[in-house]
């Protein structure tokens, strides 16, 4: 039934252009990168700021910066959905691409935690110097990871599985 | 040329191109340290122009080790990526123009430390240039990094 899916996909003519236009897939892989470091980075200094690094650092303004990393990863969404439409065959039997939608769904669970255990209030009133609760420790520990994670086994899908 | 021939025929670039993880883990690293050190200058640059205006800007500086360390990273595994492969990457002008982006960034980023935290000052209009100038050439660097796998050799 997968694979029923990805032939329909493959021919329908939204997937044709994406394939038949040769500048649309590198062009969609640069933004893939740009995307990658705006959410690494943006989402990544909250993260070190809640882990003990940049500790000065008031953390509620973060919350602006954060923003730039979800605008990244809309950025990953897009693009990524992209590759999936224009060669779906390449990614629904590929072992890294499964894993990157775990990685992807586990750091969904892990935000959602952070925002409904109420805890992304707590640190919002963390001041300078102040310390993060551990659970809040490490909830950012664990969003590093996942998305490093994500961003691991992205670079795989060509090696472990077959994608380009 | 005899010498990058010799380089891709080094026991290092034969231990990158003939295993199967070394190569994988490389771009992996490379990956990474990308995003560390692109993606925490953007949140830097993005601050200095304006974005997140309660963030004090001087206890960003702490970022710079990090910075660095996502370059040094890359230095590393792209050199051995480079030994790997060294006649076509050469010859590549993608990989020509990434590594002047580079070269110029690095420049730009070194002046704006010395420019956003020197003083008590704010944020200067130098601040705001070397900021915008960050962003753009490392954006540009990824694109003729990601375009090196497309772009043939010359000649």
């Amino acid at each position: 039934m997968i694979a029923a899916f990805a032939a329909w996909l493959a021919a329908t003519s939204v997937s044709r252009a994406v394939t038949h236009y040769s500048w649309i897939w590198p062009t969609c892989e640069t933004l893939h990168f740009i995307g990658l470091a705006l959410l690494l980075g943006n989402v990544g200094v909250l993260d070190l700021r809640l882990l003990g690094a940049l500790r000065r650092l008031p953390v509620a303004p973060l919350n602006r910066l954060v923003r730039w990393g979800v605008f990244g990863f809309a950025i990953n969404l897009v693009t990524g959905l992209v590759f999936f439409v224009g060669a779906p065959a390449q990614y629904i039997t590929n072992l890294a691409f499964a894993f990157k939608l775990l990685f992807m769904l586990l750091a969904a669970v892990n935000l959602a935690v952070f925002y409904l255990s109420g805890l992304a209030r707590t640190v919002n009133a963390l001041g300078p110097g102040d310390q993060a609760p551990a659970a809040a420790r490490l909830i950012a520990g664990t969003s590093l990871f996942l998305w490093v994670g994500v961003m691991f086994w992205g670079r795989m899908l060509p090696f472990i599985g077959n994608a380009f | 040329m005899a010498f990058l021939a010799w380089l891709s025929e080094s026991p290092l670039g034969e231990w990158v191109s003939g295993s199967t993880w070394v190569y994988p883990g490389l771009l992996f690293v490379h990956t990474l340290g990308l995003g560390i050190l692109v993606g925490l200058n953007s949140a830097l640059g993005l601050r200095l122009l304006g974005v997140a205006p309660q963030v004090p800007v001087a206890d960003l500086e702490p970022l710079f080790p990090y910075m660095w360390a996502g370059f040094w990273l890359n230095a590393v595994s792209g050199s051995v990526l480079f030994v790997a492969d060294a006649p076509k990457k050469a010859a590549n002008p993608s990989f020509i123009v990434k590594l002047v982006l580079i070269a110029v960034a690095v420049v730009v980023m070194r002046a704006l430390r010395r420019e956003a935290f020197a003083g008590s000052a704010g944020v200067t209009a130098r601040a705001r240039t070397l900021a915008a100038a960050s962003l753009l050439l490392w954006a540009g660097a990824i694109t003729a990094g990601r375009l090196m796998a497309y772009t043939t050799a010359l000649k």
